[in-house]
């Protein structure tokens, strides 16, 4: 396969997973902040804050008012912000393009009407009352496309690749919400709410990891900041943790390295490695020092993504 | 005028000035297209325009779009499709097969030649100036064995059923014809949308295409090579013809590549994949030649692939088509047609071309100058459509002003007929009725070493415009699907 | 008594902004023929970038360099040793029958085989309607003609380097006449061609020993295609019939065929590029 090629391959995955999980969270916060037990998570100045917080484009200003259909329009449809989802939509679109010999006609098929469907979303409604329609249908979307991707496509090299961009993209993203959720938890703890562990916002976190009723049955019980951290990040069998996002990276980075050995530098190398890191790790070393932890586990990411590109995408 | 009593049909207007493929001049639908005909008056209006919705729907969702450039976004477009088939007899398909394989045998002789040994320019028959002058005919190539001796890998050739129920050929498309693609599209949108019709008919298949290709591309490898790597190379997905780029690379199982996927070392190409460089062999070029090679051809082109013209030229590497083809579908080549045939396979040809009156000879200008109003006068020297004048739509002072013309430099010109294409019912959107279009039939022709194919089918083009003559799809021209019938 | 000729050809380039991705082709080689044999070829780039070795579409070697890494200057020294027949020019039968090659001239087959050298390039069309007065003398064979155009091309220009550039037409060299030995090549081409006689370019070094105009550069003269005698070079910067001291490269229908340094790169900004050549002959 094409270095070039694969590189779409794999931006292809990023996007599909990145502009789900933006979705995910415009709707799921901002609905979940309607009958919120504290004042301040109701607050809707604080749920506009935690998306932008989210997508990277933090509101730095605490006085300032944010303009709501501002936002939602900032976030959802405007083609001039790169973190908006109709801008990952039209990369995804982009990237397949550039794949298009390469994938089924099915899956291409399905990108294209998931294109059409956001180019053609009625602004004005969307920001007015389709945000949970528009949100959702984004969802279930990349959800058809996950299946197409499964079902359509040889499981071979092409495969492995889209998988370790949606994954990679998946882990990246968990972290990021699981960060500005944490934020938001530690802003709320000074209203209704005194124990951070037991905010609210967890709840919301796992909702928006779309994980909420598998840890109830998994743990039978309420979330605290505890459970829910180590579901998030430490579960191998919750398909949405940081850990089973790396064990899939680290499956298909198999089909690529062929190699027995893989040098020190390599990608393969390094992907064992973080992983194992977080194998043996549990998870009260991890909440007493959430930051740090956020912080070495995305520039680690960054790392995985940089030798990826050296080693695979270097055209 | 005669009215159809059936709905979908009912609004259906003849003129009979022109040639119609369905309904002869009774109004009586031809034996050919009888059932159809029958199958297709079972349709209310309302239900086709349903099908023909679900048809668009299924184009742009497939993403067989072409881009329209706009000031802020750019917009897609389908290409527009019509759901009432034409339909070609098995007999009537020989006839046109045998022809535009002749033509394109007769083409790659004449291309080897002309880089070659130039016989028919030494014996007079086709003037060097013609050849010598044109921006086509690439010195590059001059001594160049192109592997298996084929330089027109595929040839489109543009035929048009004139009034007179005889085929002509307008053009002969040998740098990069595109279309095929369509074919293929029409053919799978008009199964989804009616796939009752097919029972009643027996026609070819037209997906078969893409394996002929890759047959043909495997059959002119360079020396030494089993399995040859063979590609596709396109300017990028924002070409118009990028779709058909994908589709073919896909159809294929071949990599869909650009020119900065490739690079050359010791005059060998090779791709970067994944896995490192991988030698590539036969390339399938939708580049212009002058842009593949910043080296050798345009310094400034970004498409290409610096130093691939020497590794073509040392045999290392397979270019379809060979550079340097556009030479022979100039329009003035074409003119030549019929002796060119004759000269090289010693046939008559079997597809007529239409006549050319050359200025440059007495007895046929004094016969352009008194029916100017029945031709167009072409300047030889001239391509895009610059300078022809239309006969029948001149004025008197127009006629006066082109003759004049033609008497100062009457080398200068040559005059054709005026050919008025076929009709064939085409439903048009706005009147929500079937109406008389122009069509004409771009073939497609496969050459390789010792082995040869023409797609049974092609993409019939039809003008939307009323009485427009012109089909390209740059000029708002649809297409539809075409069948070829087997032999009962 | 053969010659032996030690050759270096080096060049500088020097970019304003850092260039990603270029790849250079030199057309530098001597060709190797009847009265010349090239012993040794040595290339280096101070970028110790991979060097591989072609031929462009009229067959002559050409050095092509790819850099791996980026870059604001590059610069490259060429070396070759070879070895030269003492040549005279006059060695050939002189023409008896002017008009049989006239008339050869006018042959179709002639005409076909020698296309390519008979019609006007961009570098080689005259202006319209200039007459730049050179008198063909058909009682003379085609030879002497030349021989005297070569004198009139010498007369016409003055050798003056700095005024006209690799893209200079003929229109802008009859306005003033100066130039160097690319323009009076092309000069004299076009001047050939039009008196119906085959000609090319050449590209290749001159010795410099007595002195002659072109000697610190790479320098240009023509061929002319003279029938029953074949081609023979004439340098009409030094209105001289080509000799020992020319060491052919390469020819081509005109400069852009036998450019010494085609370079495909993406950058922006200025870059300058300097050229150095020296001949050195023991014998």
């Amino acid at each position: 396969m094409l270095a070039r090629v694969a590189n779409n391959l794999y931006w292809m995955g990023r996007y599909i997973e990145r502009s789900e999980h933006v979705a995910r969270y415009m709707h799921v916060n901002y609905f979940s902040s309607l009958d919120a037990p504290n004042e301040l998570s109701q607050d809707r100045q604080f749920v506009l804050r935690s998306m932008k917080f989210m997508v990277g484009d933090p509101a730095n200003d605490p006085d300032e008012i944010l303009d709501e259909i501002e936002v939602l329009h900032d976030l959802g449809l405007n083609s001039e912000k790169g973190f908006s989802i109709i801008n990952n939509v039209k990369s995804t679109r982009e990237n397949a393009n550039s794949a298009r010999d390469l994938i089924s006609t099915e899956l291409y098929e399905a990108i294209n009407k998931f294109y059409h469907f956001v180019l053609n979303y009625d602004q004005d409604l969307y920001v007015k009352r389709g945000l949970y329609d528009f949100c959702v249908n984004i969802t279930e979307m990349t959800t058809i496309l996950r299946g197409k991707i499964r079902a359509t496509l040889l499981h071979d090299e092409v495969y492995a690749i889209i998988m370790m961009g949606m994954n990679l993209e998946r882990a990246t993203q968990i972290i990021r919400i699981i960060n500005a959720k944490y934020n938001d938890a530690l802003l709320a703890r000074n209203g209704y709410d005194q124990d951070v562990g037991k905010s609210f916002e967890w709840i919301t976190l796992l909702k928006c990891a779309e994980s909420y009723d598998m840890m109830r049955r998994f743990y039978k019980k309420s979330p605290s900041s505890l459970s829910t951290l180590e579901f998030l990040i430490l579960n191998g069998s919750c398909p949405r943790s940081v850990m089973n996002s790396l064990d899939q990276v680290s499956k298909h980075i198999h089909v690529l390295e062929k190699s027995k050995n893989p040098s020190k530098d390599s990608a393969a190398f390094f992907i064992e490695k973080v992983r194992a890191e977080l194998k043996f790790k549990h998870i009260e070393e991890i909440e007493g020092n959430i930051r740090d932890f956020i912080e070495t586990k995305l520039n680690d990411l960054v790392l995985i993504a940089d030798k990826l590109e050296k080693e695979f995408f270097n055209y | 005028m005669i009215t159809q009593t059936n709905p979908i049909f009912s609004c259906y207007e003849y003129n009979d000035g022109l040639y119609d493929e369905v309904f002869n001049a009774q109004g009586e639908t031809k034996e050919l297209y009888e059932t159809l005909f029958k199958l297709y008056c079972g349709h209310s209006i309302e239900d086709y325009m349903q099908l023909n919705n679900k048809a668009k729907s299924s184009f742009f969702n497939q993403g067989i779009t072409f881009q329209v450039y706009g000031e802020k976004e750019t917009k897609e477009k389908i290409f527009p499709f019509d759901l009432f088939p034409r339909i070609i007899g098995a007999k009537e398909w020989d006839h046109i097969e045998s022809g535009a394989l002749q033509r394109s045998r007769a083409l790659n002789l004449f291309l080897w030649d002309i880089y070659h040994d130039k016989k028919i320019l030494k014996d007079g028959i086709v003037p060097m100036d013609l050849i010598g002058s044109s921006a086509n005919y690439l010195q590059a190539m001059i001594g160049v064995d192109p592997p298996g001796g084929i330089y027109n890998h595929v040839s489109g050739t543009d035929i048009i059923k004139h009034s007179d129920g005889e085929y002509y050929v307008l053009e002969d498309n040998i740098r990069c014809p595109s279309g095929v693609s369509y074919v293929v599209c029409n053919r799978t949108a008009l199964k989804r949308a009616l796939f009752g019709v097919f029972n009643h008919y027996r026609a070819h298949t037209v997906t078969n295409y893409a394996e002929n290709l890759l047959e043909i591309l495997q059959s002119v490898k360079p020396k030494g090579i089993d399995f040859p790597t063979c590609v596709v190379i396109t300017p990028g997905m924002y070409n118009s013809a990028y779709y058909e780029h994908s589709y073919l690379a896909k159809a294929m199982g071949v990599e869909l590549v650009e020119g900065r996927d490739l690079y050359v070392e010791n005059d060998f190409v090779y791709m970067k994949t994944i896995s490192g460089p991988q030698k590539v062999d036969v390339i399938y070029r939708r580049v212009d030649d002058l842009f593949m090679d910043p080296l050798e051809f345009r310094a400034d082109s970004t498409l290409g692939v610096p130093g691939i013209f020497a590794a073509y030229r040392k045999g290392n590497v397979c270019l379809a088509n060979a550079p340097g083809t556009g030479v022979a579908d100039d329009k003035a080549v074409y003119t030549y047609m019929p002796q060119i045939i004759k000269y090289y396979l010693d046939e008559e040809p079997i597809l007529n071309n239409v006549h050319t009156y050359h200025c440059s000879r007495p007895e046929e200008l004094k016969y352009v100058l008194e029916h100017i109003s029945e031709l167009v006068v072409k300047p030889v020297d001239e391509s895009g459509g610059y300078g022809i004048s239309i006969g029948n739509k001149l004025t008197k002072e127009q006629i006066a002003e082109v003759r004049e013309k033609i008497k100062k430099e009457p080398r200068k010109y040559i005059a054709q007929p005026i050919m008025s294409l076929s009709v064939h019912p085409t439903y048009i959107d706005e009147s929500q009725s079937f109406e008389q279009r122009h069509v004409d039939l771009r073939t497609f022709t496969l050459l390789g070493d010792k082995k040869d194919f023409v797609l049974k089918g092609g993409l019939s083009r039809v003008a939307l415009q009323k009485g427009n003559l012109v089909v390209n799809s740059s000029q708002g021209g649809g297409s539809k699907d075409t069948w070829v019938l087997k032999d009962n | 008594m053969p010659l032996e000729y030690s050759i270096t050809y080096s060049a500088e380039n020097h970019y304003e902004n850092l260039v990603e991705n270029a790849i250079w082709q030199f057309l530098i080689i001597p060709e190797d023929s009847d009265n010349q044999s090239v012993k040794d070829v040595k290339f280096n780039n101070s970028l110790d970038s991979p060097v591989s070795y072609s031929e462009n579409s009229q067959g002559f070697r050409t050095i092509r360099v790819t850099p791996g890494q980026p870059f604001k200057d590059i610069s490259f020294t060429a070396s070759f040793k070879l070895v030269k027949e003492q040549v005279n020019p006059f060695d050939f039968i002189p023409p008896q029958d002017p008009e049989k090659d006239y008339s050869t001239l006018e042959s179709l087959e002639f005409r076909v085989d020698h296309d390519s050298y008979l019609r006007p390039t961009s570098y080689t069309t005259l202006p319209i309607n200039s007459e730049p007065g050179f008198q063909w003398n058909r009682e003379q064979d085609i030879f002497t003609n030349i021989q005297e155009l070569n004198s009139w091309v010498y007369e016409y220009i003055k050798f003056t380097p700095g005024v006209t550039t690799v893209e200079t037409t003929l229109e802008e060299l009859f306005k003033h006449r100066k130039g160097v030995c690319q323009d009076f090549t092309h000069l004299f081409l076009a001047l050939v061609r039009k008196h119906r006689i085959p000609a090319r370019y050449v590209s290749g070094y001159l010795h410099q020993g007595s002195g002659y105009f072109g000697d610190s550069q790479m320098h240009a003269w023509a061929e002319v295609y003279i029938p029953r005698v074949g081609w023979v070079g004439f340098d009409p910067t030094n209105n001289l019939l080509v000799g020992s001291n020319h060491i052919k490269v390469a020819h081509g229908r005109d400069y852009s065929e036998c450019s010494p340094l085609t370079g495909v790169l993406y950058t922006l900004g200025e870059n300058r590029t300097s050229h150095a050549v020296q001949v050195a002959c023991q014998q």
